[in-house]
């Protein structure tokens, strides 16, 4: 069972989920490069101007590993993430559970992402706002004094910071990127767990994945916000248990 | 005299120990509010619903906080300080902009703690905003400076890149230069050799009949001695070069050094007086063949270009300057017109005094040396009365 974490986040955001897993599974997390304990000078951003890198890094750690008959588990961004993976290598994923998913943020004529462009724009200037506050290039001095942890326990908000440069451009690639064509391509059984009453993902979007993915199950977990396995970890974790259970035929 | 506890405390109104709780939420110097952990509105100080310019019942239980955002900072909330609440139960110092009702902003700095019940379920988030009109508008400007820097340090580099550029194009020809001197000195070298054994033989052999003959044939001979000494000089000039790119730096001690040229100069063949004065510096640190061509080019010169009129007297001395040392060689020679020659002093081939028999090699490869060494060459001279050369090397 392998998690990934969404944007702005790191592996941590699992703690009150995988664990449910641990007795039934290989648990597996990782950071994204860019994000989290990863190393940040891997992040060439000429390589990850598309989502299609962070789902090969994924397909290099199932290889590593000699992972087979894999439950993916990707929040927000790494849902797709996960499609994109599973479309390229289907033989090495059973199914996938695709929280608070969405293949493409912005709207588009009739479909409803739930953003303009513009409003894509204004979420930039908020990350540069934080600069000084939220990341506050904090995290690259203790990326270069690994020799000195304490230097992260001073963090303000040690969770989820993340270098503001690598953070910006993730956001553009996340918030810009449209999969909606590799939707129909993806042939096993997919959870989307939708939340209801989200703002980044919205419930419109949770239906038309649903439409749209061909094995899928839509389960609309009675939270809000944008991370169900934060603000309601039971029930998200009984929701994957049943899909796993019953949903996947093997 | 007054013990300190004698001393009156400063007079407090009594009034202000007694402070209205209520008064202080309500009217703090800062937005205070709670919300659940959804971020529903359930309470607001007059504070922050005067920033606002809402009525309470507009907000509670209406509006969640991430809606008195703007759009930018809505999202980073759901994405970024949500999910950070949930995780650690705090997050502090996050900036966000308020939107007003009147559509106007107002940027702020939040901390926010999570409270959660006796089952440890997230119950409610109190929130603390601070105004940071003035602060953002520093922010920014910081930003702005940084992304100038940026670009300065950027143009920085090309600049640098460019220098060094330049100057591995200027190694390499300063390298095939010398290669070139070397093989051109190399091929004229055996071809006048040739020459010389040629004439040597001809001279035994033929005879001629022209009174001028014989004063030709010397002419002839110098000339070719002449066209020797610079072949041997330019090979010189290289080889030294190669040289010192593997010599090591020496302490050498003057006295014993200069005396020891002095001596392979033959000085008593000029009647020549010599005073050495190394009182200021006894010694230095330096590659010695270097230092070596240097005092034996400046010392031959002396010797070379000595006054008919006068016996040779030469002085080499010694002084200590700021960052350097600096050697002396004066003469009381034929001396150089300065004015006319001065710039062409140290260039190659250069000569300046044609009745004297010369290859116009020696202060060339002095000057090179004492560059090489990280110095400079100064002279001073007067036709008919001398010259001194000083070379400023640093220690």
């Amino acid at each position: 069972m392998v998690f990934v974490h969404g944007f702005g986040c790191d592996q941590r955001m699992w703690r009150l989920v995988a664990p449910a897993f641990k007795a039934r599974y290989r648990v597996v997390l990782l950071d994204l490069v860019g994000s989290g304990r990863s190393d940040l000078t891997a992040y060439d951003p000429l390589r990850y101007n598309s989502l299609a890198a962070h789902a090969e890094d994924v397909l290099a750690v199932i290889h590593e590993l000699g992972l087979e008959n894999v439950v993916f588990v990707g929040h927000s961004v790494s849902a797709m993430i996960g499609v994109l993976a599973a479309n390229r290598e289907p033989s090495r994923f059973a199914c996938l559970v695709l929280v608070a998913p969405s293949p493409r943020y912005i709207n588009d004529e009739a479909y409803v992402g739930g953003f303009e462009q513009t409003d894509i724009e204004e979420l930039l200037e908020a990350m540069d706002d934080n600069y000084l506050g939220w990341s506050g290039g904090i995290t690259p001095v203790i990326m270069g004094h690994p020799d000195r942890p304490e230097l992260a326990a001073e963090l303000n908000n040690s969770f989820c910071s993340s270098d503001p440069t690598i953070a910006r451009h993730f956001a553009r690639v996340t918030f810009l990127s449209d999969n909606r064509a590799d939707l129909p391509r993806l042939h096993m059984p997919a959870l989307i767990l939708q939340c209801a009453h989200d703002v980044i993902a919205p419930l419109a979007v949770g239906t038309y994945l649903h439409r749209h993915l061909p094995e899928s199950e839509l389960i609309v977990l009675d939270t809000s916000g944008h991370c169900p396995h934060l603000s309601v970890p039971r029930a998200t974790i009984a929701a994957i248990d049943h899909f796993l259970r019953t949903g996947v035929s093997s | 005299m007054s013990e300190p506890e004698d001393e009156l405390l400063p007079e407090l109104d009594l009034r202000l120990t007694q402070e209205n709780l209520e008064d202080l939420y309500e009217h703090a110097p800062c937005g205070y509010c709670t919300c659940l952990p959804d971020g529903t509105l359930v309470k607001l100080n007059h504070t922050l619903l005067t920033w606002l310019g809402y009525e309470v019942q507009e907000l509670v239980a209406r509006k969640c906080l991430q809606e008195l955002f703007t759009i930018g900072g809505r999202l980073h909330y759901e994405m970024h300080c949500a999910p950070l609440l949930l995780l650690q139960d705090q997050v502090r110092e996050i900036s966000y902009t308020l939107r007003r009702k009147d559509g106007s902003t107002l940027p702020v700095l939040m901390n926010a703690v999570l409270l959660r019940d006796i089952d440890k379920q997230p119950l409610a988030v109190r929130i603390t905003l601070f105004d940071i009109t003035d602060r953002r508008k520093y922010e920014q400007e910081l930003l702005r400076a940084k992304v100038q820097a940026e670009e300065q340090s950027k143009q920085l580099a090309r600049a640098n890149e460019l220098l060094v550029t330049k100057n591995e194009q200027l190694t390499r020809i300063n390298s095939d230069l010398d290669s070139f001197v070397y093989t051109a000195s190399h091929d004229l070298k055996q071809p006048v050799t040739n020459m010389a054994g040629l004439f040597q033989e001809l001279k035994r052999t033929a005879t001629f009949h022209d009174p001028d003959a014989a004063g030709m044939m010397s002419m002839f001979e110098e000339a070719l001695q002449q066209i020797l000494g610079t072949i041997e000089g330019l090979t010189e000039v290289v080889q030294q070069q190669r040289e010192l790119e593997q010599v090591s730096v020496d302490v050498v001690e003057l006295r014993p050094f200069t005396e020891d040229i002095i001596r392979s100069l033959h000085p008593s063949e000029h009647e020549a007086g010599f005073t050495l004065d190394f009182s200021a510096v006894p010694r230095l640190r330096m590659a010695r063949p270097s230092l070596h061509s240097m005092l034996y080019n400046l010392l031959s010169n002396a010797l070379k270009y000595a006054s008919p009129d006068r016996r040779p007297q030469v002085r080499v001395s010694t002084a200590q300057g700021d960052k350097e040392v600096i050697i002396s060689v004066q003469d009381n020679g034929r001396g150089i017109d300065l004015a006319r020659h001065g710039s062409e002093l140290f260039q190659l081939f250069r000569r300046f005094h044609p009745e004297v028999v010369g290859s116009g090699m020696g202060l060339y490869l002095v000057n090179r040396l004492v560059h090489q060494a990280g110095g400079r060459v100064e002279v001073e001279s007067e036709v008919s009365s001398g010259t001194t050369f000083h070379i400023f090397l640093p220690q």
